[in-house]
Formats: structure tokens, C-alpha cells, sequence
């Protein structure tokens, strides 16, 4: 068993209008792990997904699945379509039948299963996204979020090892995006792996176990949240923002409201916390760790009174 | 006709086993067409009626607003066949007619009585595919037509075109918004200029759709067919019962109308 579930060495795309999506791109992808890739517009995300699905063949290089190559045959490619699978960014693009049932159905009938287990998974898939309801409903009339959720069952319904998303949040309001998120850490927790792209830095930062900035092509950055998201040159090279936890967390250590050699906190409430303990504590204590402290909201009022300086 | 696809999603038939619906609008449209006979065929007007706005709900007013649609359309060619010329003058056949000439034209009794026959059995035959369309959609339509063997290319093809029509209007709807919000339909000229505008961009994102279905499809396997599995309904006895019983009736009375005629 590999460590890696999808790695790419050397990778270069161009596609026929002579843009150069992909150069010499390298990824590996922990298996099993949470990961978001991150870059501006046109860094090459999309265009890195579908080589993972063999969608696109790479011009020069190779992209290996699970240890293996990739092979571009018929048979292998079915086995690794079966193995890895997308969630496009525009619902209307995937969605091809106006029936949500047979939408769904789709993906694991061409995996060959028979009749009921394609039935048993179209069901199972539909109770996790939550669409239960929609199964009598023609895809046209769905609002965006819902149509984004059935994109996310037909593939769910395939139980694929990797589950890659383009922008999964994109265009979701909160309380959706939200719901999305949930979903993903649902699902990993089944040990598939996820990949998703996205813009939003906060969400990468808290959501992912690793992240890897692409830009122009290339992977300029990959690493832990932490390691990423502490390096200014490296976010400010890729175009991003800091998440907004790592900025907070940053200037109360500097004016010394909160010990600086913690973890980084993850959430608001680790953040929370951090305050919380080292009020307490009047900046003495070293080696923290986030689970012991309970119900850091009932210290809020003291901490800000403390933390007025700013 | 998005009304009515608004309905088949939307009615008191709506769950009840697509092919169940369908035999009784296809049997009933056969017997309709079969038998030249205005009785039949006012029978079919009714117990369709009575089918669509009794049992599946649909507003009479909405159905009566649809029915007239081909009403204009079937009057117009009921006219020209009940409308007779000849050259033989007027006999005891003609119901009125004017002659200029030596030509006659005027409505006979034949005529008319084929006029209305053709006219009641169009009516008839339209009413039970309104049956159809308004409570069945188009997604249990095409599951009945893979019950049916029907070649899946051909079943494919309805599908897809079907899905399509409706992302089609919806990002025609996005861009004459997005026209009219820039004066693109102020005036004739530039209203025109805007429509071969939004026509052409229709075609070049219609290009770009199919392209970004194929790469969705293949990477969930496709390879060339397009497998799906339709929910699975629950046949109704009672249904079938009811509906053998009616079409029997219907048969009944109408070979009972073709005897009593012969003899």
C-alpha cells in the first residue's frame, strides 16, 4: 500500500490554443487525508483534477494512482474512473438527465453492479447528501445548492477511494456551504480521500489535513495548514490571504494577550480557547493543549476586558 | 409547454406506475381513431376530461385554456374539408351553397357530417395525449419507452434533448436579461442586433456544454451508452382493473354502434 494515493511527477499540459496549464507540476496526495488545493484563477487546478481521473493524458511526465501508473487503455481507465472521482464545479454541466434517481444511477451502473446494489447505493447516497426528499423532482427545478448536492451523490453512489471537488462552496450561501463541509468530514471519515479546490483561504485552513498551492502551473507551496499559512512569502507569492484565525492568532501572541509558541489554533474555538487559557494562566503556561480547556465562552467577557489594548 | 411539464410533476396522478397511465391514454386513443363514430368519440372527450381535471387535478381552467389551442387549429381544417365545390349544380345532398357560373360552393350534409366526425375524433385523440403529457413526465415517459424495447439510442437522444431544453432557456433567460439590462431591446434595430447576438452566443455555449457533459460523463465511466435505472413503482391492481373495465366499455359500445350501423 502507497502512502500516496494520486501523485503527479513532472506534469506538463498545454492545451491546443497554447496556454501552458501544467509545468513540470509534481503532487503527491496523502491517502486517505483531507486536501485542499489552492491558486488563483487559471493556476491549473482543474486542469491537475482531470489528469487524476484520466480525463487528460499529460503531455510529458506521468501521474501514478496508488503506486501504479496510469494507464490509458480502456479497461485501466474504467478501474481508475471507478477509483477516483470528480464533482464538477457547474452542477449543469454533470447533471445529464432531468431525473435525479437516474442521474444517480448512472455512475454505478457503468461500474457493472447488479440491479439492487445499484438501488441500495443510489438510496444510501441520496439519505448522506440529504436529497432524500428530491428523488421525485426533475433536475431543473432545483435550486443551485441542491443540484450541487445530487453532483455529489452521483458520485458518493460510485464510492470512489478519492472523491476530488472543484470548488465545491463556490456560489453556496453559509448556511449550505456549511452543510457542504459537514458532508466532506463525513465522508472522510469512511477513509476516502478528498480533494477539494477552493478561494476560500479560512475554509482550507480549518477543513484540510494538507494543503498545496498551485500557481501558474506549478506547486509553489505544499504542507500542513500550519507551515502554509505562517509563511508570508509564500501566500503573498501565491495571491492569497492569510485566513483570518492565523492573522487574530498572530497579532494577540505579538502584543502578548496569548502565549506565541502554541499550535495554531484550528477554529474560533481553539482560538477561544488559547485566550482563555492564558488569562488564567497569566502567560505562564507552555505545552497547551486545546482538548483540556472546556467552555472558553464564559471567560469572554474578562478576556476582552483584558485584551482592550488593542 | 413548460405548463405542462409543471403538471406532470405536479398532479394527483403523479405516482401512479407511468406504464398504467400510459396504456390507458394509448388504448384509448386507438379505440378513438379506430372507430368512426362521434359517439366514441364524444365518450373519449369526456372520460378524458374527467380523467384529467377529476382524478389527476389540474385546474379546468388551465385544460380548457390547452384543449383550445388545437380547437382554432382543428376548426380551420374541419372548415375546408366541410366546404364543398362542384360543377354538377345543387341537389338534395346540399344544405346551402351559392352558384356563380356554373361552380357551386356550399356546405352538403356529407360534408359537414365528416367535418364534425374528423373534427370530435381529433379533439378525442388530442385530449388523451394531454392525459399523458400532463401526468406523466417526460423522465417516466422514456422509462416506459425502455420497458417498451425502444431502440436507447432513440431513448438517449429524448433524454438528453429534454434536459437540455430547459438549461438552453434558462441561460437564454440569463443573457437577454443581462441584454435588457444594457438597453440591448430599447428599440428595433438594436432589438434585433441583440437577438443574433444572444443566438450566436446560444450556439457557442451549447458547443461548450456538450464538450464539458462528455468530459462528466467519461470520467463516471461512460463509454458510450448511457445505463440508468428508473425508480420503481408499484403496480396497482385495482388501476389495471378499472382501466380494463373502461376501455372494454368502450369497446363494447362501439362495435354495438358498428352493428347496429351495418344492420
Amino acid at each position: 500500500m502507497a502512502d500516496y494515493i494520486l501523485e503527479a511527477e513532472n506534469l506538463n499540459y498545454a492545451y491546443p490554443d497554447g496556454t501552458q496549464a501544467l509545468r513540470n507540476l509534481c503532487i503527491q496526495i496523502p491517502k486517505g487525508r483531507k486536501t485542499a488545493v489552492l491558486g488563483s484563477n487559471g493556476a491549473g487546478k482543474s486542469t491537475l483534477f482531470l489528469h487524476f481521473n484520466g480525463i487528460l493524458k499529460p503531455q510529458s511526465g506521468t501521474v501514478r494512482f496508488d503506486g501504479k501508473e496510469i494507464r490509458y487503455d480502456r479497461k485501466p481507465l474504467l478501474e481508475l474512473r471507478k477509483n477516483v472521482g470528480i464533482v464538477f464545479q457547474d452542477p449543469d454541466s454533470q447533471l445529464f438527465s432531468a431525473s435525479v434517481y437516474q442521474e444517480i444511477s448512472f455512475g454505478p451502473l457503468n461500474l457493472g453492479l447488479p440491479e439492487q446494489t445499484v438501488r441500495d447505493r443510489v438510496e444510501q447516497a441520496m439519505t448522506a447528501t440529504g436529497i432524500n426528499e428530491l428523488k421525485d423532482k426533475p433536475t431543473h427545478m432545483l435550486s443551485y445548492g441542491q443540484k450541487k448536492r445530487v453532483t455529489i451523490a452521483d458520485i458518493l453512489a460510485m464510492e470512489p477511494q478519492a472523491l476530488i471537488c472543484d470548488e465545491p462552496t463556490a456560489w453556496l450561501d453559509p448556511k449550505y456551504a456549511k452543510q457542504t463541509v459537514q458532508l466532506f468530514n463525513e465522508i472522510s471519515r469512511n477513509g476516502t480521500t478528498i480533494i477539494l479546490s477552493t478561494h476560500d483561504v479560512n475554509l482550507a485552513y480549518s477543513w484540510a489535513d494538507y494543503i498545496v498551492i498551485l500557481s501558474d502551473g506549478r506547486v509553489i507551496g505544499e504542507g500542513t495548514p500550519d507551515s502554509i499559512f505562517t509563511n508570508d512569502d509564500l501566500i503573498r507569492g501565491a495571491d492569497l490571504e492569510k485566513p483570518w484565525l492565523v492573522d487574530v492568532y498572530e497579532i494577540l501572541a505579538e502584543r502578548g494577550c496569548i502565549a506565541a509558541n502554541m499550535p495554531l489554533p484550528r477554529d474560533k474555538e481553539d482560538l477561544l480557547k488559547l485566550m482563555d487559557c492564558h488569562d488564567k494562566s497569566g502567560g505562564e503556561q507552555e505545552n497547551y493543549d486545546y482538548s483540556t480547556v472546556g467552555n472558553a465562552r464564559r471567560e469572554r467577557n474578562k478576556l476582552s476586558a483584558r485584551c482592550k489594548g488593542l | 409547454m413548460l405548463n405542462i411539464d409543471g403538471f406532470a410533476y405536479n398532479n394527483r396522478l403523479r405516482h401512479v406506475h407511468p406504464l398504467e397511465k400510459a396504456g390507458f391514454a394509448m388504448i384509448t386513443m386507438f379505440l378513438c381513431l379506430g372507430f368512426s363514430l362521434p359517439v366514441i368519440s364524444y365518450l373519449v372527450i369526456i372520460l378524458m376530461a374527467a380523467a384529467i381535471v377529476g382524478c389527476a387535478g389540474i385546474p379546468l381552467k388551465i385544460y380548457l385554456k390547452l384543449m383550445s389551442l388545437p380547437f382554432t387549429f382543428l376548426l380551420i381544417g374541419a372548415l375546408t374539408i366541410a366546404v364543398s365545390v362542384t360543377t354538377q349544380g345543387v341537389d338534395a345532398g346540399w344544405l346551402a351553397g351559392i352558384t356563380v357560373s356554373g361552380i357551386t360552393v356550399g356546405l352538403t350534409y356529407n360534408g359537414l357530417a365528416t367535418a364534425g366526425g374528423l373534427f370530435c375524433k381529433s379533439l378525442g385523440a388530442v385530449s388523451c395525449l394531454y392525459f399523458l403529457s400532463l401526468t406523466t413526465p417526460a423522465v417516466e415517459m422514456t422509462a416506459v419507452m425502455r420497458k417498451l424495447k425502444i431502440p436507447s439510442l432513440f431513448i438517449e437522444l429524448t433524454d438528453l434533448v429534454y434536459r437540455f431544453i430547459f438549461v438552453m432557456l434558462e441561460t437564454a433567460d440569463d443573457i437577454y436579461i443581462s441584454q435588457s439590462s444594457r438597453w440591448g431591446y430599447a428599440s428595433l434595430k438594436t432589438s434585433m442586433k441583440s437577438l443574433g447576438q444572444m443566438t450566436a452566443a446560444l450556439f457557442v455555449k451549447a458547443l461548450h456544454r456538450s464538450r464539458m457533459l462528455f468530459i462528466a460523463l467519461s470520467s463516471r465511466g461512460y463509454t458510450g451508452q448511457i445505463n440508468v435505472l428508473a425508480p420503481e413503482y408499484t403496480v396497482s391492481v385495482n388501476n389495471i382493473i378499472l382501466i380494463a373495465v373502461i376501455e372494454s366499455t368502450l369497446l363494447i359500445t362501439a362495435v354495438l354502434l358498428e352493428v347496429g350501423k351495418i344492420g
